[in-house]
């Protein structure tokens, strides 16, 4: 093995010194022979033919002993690798050509691979994460989807579960970190103690939760997670250190290694005993506290369909036990367990699925076009090619050679895009993050870099073995034509003629795809979002819920923060919100609620609606119209009736021709009845594709909520307001903070930041395409009109009309392009289906969408024909005659 | 030549060229004479055979090649046998020469 090795390494990289040995160890035979013969007695020049003679033909007794040397053939592929690089420095149009078209379609590949490979085909960074799933309740018949768990459910799924080991919960809150320059809002997940023992993660320094460190009373303590660890200094000597949070001193007893930011991108996690709300007295028996998400871990051999009948069975048992806090039945009430691997990747799915399509197709089109640029360039090169086959290189051989030229070529053109899509990781990172938290797991590793490895090679044999095998390797009729019409045949021809179509076809279909992203990004721009997010600007603000605990006090607050804000010059209106509008990252917070004089058969068949706790401004502040009745007033206090505001697809779905403004309602968890006072316009609340659902407004000051926005109409800059808000919070109360100052524009942007990133994505792989086919088309027009020279000087010379000259060639062309449009068509119809689920009102056959594609097409395919078509027409008879 | 008949001389040239270089290690030249002086002249190494058969089990791993200097002071290469060859030496041996007995056998039957 290692005289094999060693042997291989001359063979690579010594070949000189092998030639030489070979050439010194057979004339040191000869000289031997030739002493020998001097000895015998014979004359010396006829000694030395007769050394010579004996020895026979010491270049072919060389030849055979590489051969017998078994490195014969990594000698050749040196020799054909130095004859690529040769060829390519002397073809250097050819090579960039080829290079940078692979390039592109390697790197998108590969790109797009490290996506996949990270998100969908790694292992989940949990231990044996595969066994967790997250349970949901569902209940279709009412409109309830994914509703949570409530605290006493917990040790009931535990304790009645035959199929999962353990089960943890899990909310999110905002605590306030108080000790810092400014009071800082951290996204806290709260968990059972055994939460990360059940999701498989060890924390990187120190330790996790204890049990019984999530009971009532136990010492207040904390875990970091590593983003939060390594913003603030990455300190390895955090454990033991305190974070006063609101009223409570924790102590820091873990940091979490790097994980994917979900459920939530928490700040830190505490045990559940620490939240407020979750760890009251009160919670612990609320069967209507539906706050928490559950996790459970399989048991061995435990299947997800035995998991789905044992925890829905468990439910429905506690459905019948306590009938008051479930639906009823025949609402379709079910409980089941969702893989975490869904619940992380799911949403990218469909997006990186297309993405794979668009750039195995760019590949494809990036091969087609290679192996027509080498098609062209061997036919160049066929007097050469068949005169090496007359002296005896065999088949096997020239076709080795053209696939090592292509496989090297394929191989410069991988290495460029791994640097490629090296250079775009960052960006696509940042992408992938808006629809997966495993986007921080993306990296070009070992396991990309080899798929970047296989795909090159199978890129370079796919573009050069179809010029090798239709090579043309008749000398007779090579040299006989003199090279002017050495065609390739017919079977070329056919070949690169079906290149073009296929390249054309590939084109369409991406056109296609991109045509109708864009198409959908602009409906989307132009929903009628309900409100004016020009000038106005928010920020965050939940109150500290130590501080503010009851209605009074938050409602305190907002009585001196209103004001306070108005007052500032250049506010010409301020509101508070529950929430924003197009916000996505909620749906709407259902309530059942009785309308007077139209009771219910069952409490679970009354209306549902959102509820929003707005001030008196909010309406005129973003503008939302109103059509009838009154808005929020200041004298809406608590002591005063009871009032809502409606929206318009409530007004019309639930009282269709009544009037409304008058009526009452009684809802869930208020004792009294609200009435209805006004009725606004329809505002996108949950998105932009989320059409207008029923939606009711509440005065603020009746119904004081913790977490909220404010918004401010202004004409200042983001920055002053931000300052200014900050300021006049900080001075009612300098431990409460507010966070997060947007333009209501850019959040109005954010809602389409995924659309738009997925168009531009497709659309420059679109652009790539049609660059790339229309290159192509004139290559191949250009060629065929350089075949047809004389052709063309015969009809010249005959007569013939240039126009009819120039028709001759574009119909050629064009029908090339007809063809490829018309196989596009089954593709792209194909591609788009696949696509449907991105499309916002953009139907996947789009007519006008498919029309403007062929349209754009065939445009740039008949300027891509012109070109090289007018030469046909300026063919000089006398000229091509005389060349004949 | 037949493809046939080199193959033929081939096995029986490699076990003679290894035969040779039991003896201490050679040239290509000095192992050419050596088996035609031990043979009488009856067997003549014709050189386009015997350098690639050299190759041959070089790349087998049964001998090993290193420049040297000749007898008449000239850098000649010479050729070794390996551990291996020595076994595969000792294996051909045996079955060449159940080989030719078994050959005699018949021929003194008839």
């Amino acid at each position: 093995m290692k005289t094999q090795l060693a042997a291989a390494w001359r063979a690579l990289f010594h070949r000189n010194e092998l030639y030489r040995d070979l050439d010194e160890e057979m004339r040191f035979h000869v000289e031997m022979e030739l002493e020998k013969n001097i000895r015998r007695g014979l004359p010396a020049e006829q000694a030395r033919t007769e050394a010579l003679r004996t020895f026979g033909a010491a270049a072919r007794h060389q030849e055979e002993c590489r051969e017998a040397s078994g490195t014969r053939w990594l000698e050749d592929f040196v020799q054909d690798a130095r004859a690529t690089f040769r060829g390519l420095r002397k073809n250097p149009g050819y090579a960039i050509a080829a290079a940078v078209t692979l390039a592109l379609g390697i790197g998108a590949n590969v790109a797009v691979f490290s996506v996949v490979h990270a998100v969908f085909l790694q292992a989940l960074p949990y231990g044996a994460g595969e066994r967790l799933v997250r349970l949901r309740q569902d209940a279709p018949g009412i409109g309830i989807r994914d509703a949570g768990f409530s605290p006493p459910e917990i040790p009931e799924y535990a304790a009645q579960t035959r199929t999962l080991s353990a089960v943890a919960e899990y909310h999110s809150m905002f605590f306030i970190l108080l000790g810092g320059a400014e009071p800082e809002r951290l996204q806290t997940g709260v968990v059972s103690a055994n939460f990360f023992d059940l999701m498989g993660v060890t924390p990187m320094l120190g330790r996790g939760f204890l049990p019984g460190e999530d009971a009532a009373g136990a010492e207040p303590v904390l875990i970091l997670s590593y983003d939060y660890w390594q913003r603030h200094g990455s300190d390895t000597k955090i454990l033991g250190r305190t974070f006063k949070m609101n009223d409570k001193i924790h102590t820091v007893v873990g940091v979490l290694p790097p994980m994917p930011a979900y459920p939530d991108a928490n700040d830190l996690y505490m045990p559940s005993s620490d939240c407020p709300f979750r760890g009251s007295a009160a919670a612990a028996h609320n069967r209507n506290a539906r706050m928490l998400t559950v996790f459970g871990r399989l048991r061995p051999g435990a299947t997800r369909a035995a998991v789905n009948r044992d925890v829905d069975e468990i439910g429905a048992r506690l459905a019948r036990a306590y009938p008051d806090a479930y639906p009823k039945s025949g609402s379709g009430f079910s409980v089941r367990g969702v893989p975490l691997a869904d619940e992380l990747t799911e949403r990218a799915r469909p997006t990186f699925l297309i993405l794979l399509a668009v750039v195995g197709l760019v590949l494809l089109l990036a091969c087609a076009n290679v192996a027509n640029l080498t098609l062209a360039r061997q036919l160049r090169r066929s007097r050469e090619m068949a005169l090496r086959a007359a002296l005896g290189a065999g088949r096997g051989r020239i076709v080795r050679q053209a696939l090592t030229e292509s496989g090297l070529l394929a191989l410069i053109g991988g290495g460029l895009g791994i640097l490629l899509a090296a250079g775009g990781l960052r960006l696509l990172v940042a992408f992938a993050a808006r629809f997966t938290p495993r986007a921080s797991e993306i990296t070009i590793d070992s396991v990309v870099l080899l798929f970047a490895l296989g795909l090159s090679l199978a890129t370079g044999l796919v573009f050069g073995l179809l010029p090798a095998l239709s090579g043309n390797r008749n000398l007779l009729t090579v040299l006989n034509d003199g090279g002017t019409r050495s065609t390739g045949g017919i079977r070329g021809r056919v070949l690169r003629q079906g290149l073009i179509v296929v390249q054309v076809a590939v084109s369409f279909m991406l056109l296609i795809g991109a045509g109708l992203m864009l198409r959908s990004l602009w409906k989307l721009q132009h929903v009628a979002v309900g409100f004016d997010a020009e000038r106005v600007v928010t920020m965050r603000l939940s109150l500290n819920f130590s501080k503010y605990t009851n209605g009074g006090e938050r409602r305190t607050f907002h009585e001196r923060l209103l004001p306070a804000l108005t007052d500032q010059p250049g506010f010409s209106s301020v509101a508070i919100a529950g929430t924003l509008p197009l916000n996505q990252n909620g749906g709407p917070q259902n309530s059942f609620f009785e309308i007077e004089g139209r009771p219910a058969p069952s409490k679970d068949l009354r209306p549902q609606a959102d509820f929003q706790q707005v001030s008196p401004e909010y309406f005129r502040t973003i503008r939302i119209p109103l059509l009838r009745g009154r808005a929020f007033a200041g004298s809406d206090l608590p002591d005063r009736p009871l009032v809502a505001v409606v929206n318009q697809t409530m007004a019309e779905h639930l009282w269709k021709t009544e009037e409304p403004i008058g009526r009452r309602i009684l809802v869930d968890g208020v004792k009294d009845w609200i009435t209805v006072v006004g009725i606004v316009g329809d505002v996108r609340q949950y998105g932009l594709e989320r059409k207008p659902e029923d939606q009711v407004y509440l005065a603020l000051e009746q119904f004081p909520s913790l977490s909220g926005s404010i918004l401010v109409r202004t004409t200042s800059d983001l920055d002053s307001v931000a300052r200014r808000i900050r300021h006049t919070v900080h001075g009612l109360d300098p431990d409460q903070p507010v966070d997060r100052a947007r333009t209501l524009e850019d959040v109005r942007s954010e809602a389409i930041a995924s659309p738009r990133l997925t168009s531009i994505l497709l659309s420059i792989f679109a652009g790539l395409a049609l660059l790339i086919t229309s290159a192509g088309i004139a290559g191949v027009i250009a060629f065929s009109v350089g075949e047809r020279t004389q052709e063309f000087g015969i009809r010249l010379a005959l007569g013939a009309a240039p126009g009819s000259v120039l028709a001759m060639v574009m119909r050629e062309g064009m029908a090339l392009v007809a063809a490829g449009i018309a196989l596009g068509l089954i593709g792209a119809h194909a591609l788009a289906r696949l696509m449907s689920g991105l499309l916002f009102e953009v139907d996947a056959t789009d007519p006008p969408t498919f029309l403007a594609m062929s349209v754009v097409l065939a445009g740039v395919a008949l300027l891509a024909c012109l070109l090289p078509a007018r030469r046909a027409t300026s063919v000089d008879p006398t000229v091509a005659l005389r060349n004949a | 030549m037949t493809p046939a008949k080199s193959d033929l001389l081939q096995g029986t040239l490699d076990v003679l060229i290894l035969n040779t270089l039991q003896s201490g290690s050679q040239h290509g030249w000095g192992i050419a004479q050596r088996i035609q002086q031990v043979s009488d002249d009856v067997l003549q190494v014709n050189q386009g055979s015997l350098y690639p058969a050299l190759y041959r089990l070089e790349a087998k791993g049964w001998i090993r090649a290193d420049w040297g200097n000749s007898e008449n002071n000239r850098r000649a290469k010479f050729y070794a046998l390996t551990r291996a060859g020595r076994r595969q030496l000792a294996e051909e041996k045996e079955s060449w020469q159940r080989f030719s007995a078994a050959v005699g056998r018949v021929l003194q039957a008839t």
